[in-house]
């Protein structure tokens, strides 16, 4: 992760405020800083998004390819996750630096995706035991202002939301050999329905109290944090602690209570705005890169 | 006679009969959801090693292995104000290397080694779960390897790495806290999901949600937690989380006898 030098002062000073609720840019304990989205940026994809939250960038694509089901889940289609830490982010991440973290938050991503509701995988089977859709996401991280998994998991949700998978239908013919037909139509198009697709609210812990959307400064201030990836509904399909230092069994207590509060608000604001994009159609005014 | 490997083509990818197999549908037997499995430690096995130990629980088979304190690859870093009690400043403190392998014929599956993210995650959880313990500023400039070796999959296999892990960096003699304590769960599914202790293989394959936690006994800190799948609402993982704790302090004495037992043998070994 990009790491800040801070001073003893400035630490006991973020430090101070957080047991006040009051954080160095005004923010309370659990606000987010003003998160930015928007979908259909990339035109190659079957679907992507770009998040800005605060100093942090994500851009998500989403690419639907055909391919063998898993011998375990013959009638069910995937997804796989990469994560590409780009050296524009910080220049730690020049040449090999950034795999690491990298590896860290693809694993994490396919932990959260790993049950039966987030996604339905079903819908992403053409024929059972030889076709499925895979669907490969891809997350570029452009620039590191801290809260990376917030961000990213929030992008991913909406790249899923965009994403269109044309319809293709199996033709069998007499002599039993199998033919893909993809539909004339290009708008004619299967939609994922992200209504459980999860989202990861990051908890730091700083002295006694812990802050939701740490910036980078303030994560250098905490030495452990829980991550938890928690649904609209309240659901919690993944927890992890991150982090060198150690959690009091209390505070995690009340650090899952205040993700689940979190993570509902998040999720309804997500949700709307979503929509509220797609309703604007494709005559909408795309701000992509340079806004 | 050697075969022509260049033109005889077999084939590329191998699976086990099992998977073929008609589905065996026999749920685990009830059981009371709090037992413990007995635990088999042993400390200070491997000569080679600096510290070692191999644990056993149930059909888990965990060996791990300690080296160190040597120096540190990298470059300089900076200075800065050091801690409390001679401690090295923060940019110099040692560092702790894990490595988690699982060997090829420990699961049901024939897995080579090299086995890709899922060992790298692990080997992250254990850095992560044994970092609050370890005093690594007594180390400064130095790298401490931890690698654990999973001989056999019997359920809550990162929970028995964790407990080896912990032993055998105590049995290195470095410099440590407390001890890290790991202990499994897994959610059972059916009408009342019920959450287990120390699952089984076979409870661990059919569960909907799974938790690993590592506590520090004597601080009552939590110092490590991985936890993934369908397992409700935080309520049912704050339940979870509470019986993981409880597991833990519960197989702390027996990990204390395995030590004193360890450094027995040792003074034993070398009259001095």
């Amino acid at each position: 992760m990009a790491s800040v030098a801070l001073s003893e002062a400035e630490k006991v000073y973020i430090v101070h405020g957080v047991q006040e609720d009051l954080r160095v840019d005004g923010r309370s304990c659990e606000d987010y800083r003003s998160v930015e989205v928007e979908t259909d940026v990339v035109s190659n994809t079957s679907g992507s998004a770009r998040v800005k939250l605060g100093h942090t960038d994500i851009l998500v694509g989403v690419k639907a390819e055909m391919g063998t089901p898993k011998l375990e889940k013959p009638s069910e289609g995937y997804l796989e996750f990469f994560v590409d830490c780009s050296a524009n982010a910080t220049p730690e991440f020049e040449g090999r630096g950034g795999d690491d973290l990298g590896t860290e938050i693809a694993n994490t991503l396919y932990r959260i995706f790993n049950n039966k509701s987030s996604v339905d995988l079903k819908s992403l089977c053409i024929s059972p035991r030889e076709h499925c859709w895979v669907l490969y996401v891809d997350v570029l991280l452009l620039e590191c202002g801290g809260n990376l998994f917030d961000a990213i998991s929030i992008a991913v949700k909406a790249a899923l939301f965009n994403t269109r998978i044309p319809r293709v239908r199996v033709l069998e013919d007499e002599e039993g050999s199998k033919d893909i037909e993809l539909s004339d139509d290009p708008y004619d198009c299967i939609r994922l329905s992200v209504e459980n697709v999860p989202c990861i609210v990051t908890l730091c812990k700083i002295g006694y109290r812990h802050v939701v959307d740490a910036t980078l400064q303030e994560e250098a201030c905490s030495l452990a944090s829980l991550l938890v990836s928690v649904t609209s509904k309240g659901v919690v399909t993944c927890m992890r602690k991150v982090g060198k230092g150690s959690l009091d069994p209390e505070s995690i207590f009340e650090m899952m209570e205040t993700s689940k509060r979190v993570g509902k608000v998040l999720h309804t604001s997500l949700q709307s705005i979503l929509h509220k994009e797609e309703s604007l159609g494709p005559k909408r005014q795309k701000v992509g890169f340079l806004g | 006679m050697p075969g022509d490997h260049r033109r005889i083509r077999g084939p590329e990818e191998s699976q086990p009969p099992q998977l073929y197999a008609a589905d065996e549908d026999e749920p685990p037997a009830a059981r009371d959801p709090t037992r413990l499995r007995p635990v088999y430690a042993r400390a200070g096995l491997l000569s080679q090693a600096k510290g070692s130990a191999y644990l056993e629980a149930g059909g888990t088979k965990v060996l791990c292995a300690v080296s160190g304190p040597r120096q540190a690859e990298g470059g300089e870093r900076g200075s800065g104000p050091a801690g409390a009690g001679g401690e090295a400043p923060a940019a110099l403190r040692g560092r702790l290397l894990c490595d988690f392998r699982r060997a090829p014929f420990s699961g049901r599956r024939r897995r080579a080694p090299p086995g890709g993210g899922e060992e790298r995650e692990l080997a992250l959880a254990l850095q992560e779960a044994l970092e609050p313990a370890v005093r690594l500023g007594r180390y400064p400039r130095a790298q401490l390897e931890v690698s654990a070796l999973l001989l056999e999959d019997g359920g809550s296999a990162l929970a028995a790495a964790l407990t080896a892990a912990a032993l055998a960096l105590a049995d290195a003699g470095i410099e440590m806290y407390d001890l890290v304590v790991g202990c499994g769960l897994s959610l059972a599914p059916g009408p009342v999901p019920t959450w287990l202790l120390d699952p089984t293989r076979l409870e661990e394959e059919r569960a909907a949600a799974g938790l690993t936690v590592a506590l520090m006994p004597v601080l009552n800190q939590v110092a490590g937690l991985l936890g993934s799948g369908e397992g409700g609402q935080t309520e049912s993982w704050a339940e979870a989380l509470r019986l993981g704790l409880e597991g833990c302090q519960r197989l702390y004495p027996v990990l204390q006898q395995c030590l004193v037992r360890a450094a027995r043998r040792r003074s034993a070994a070398s009259p001095s």
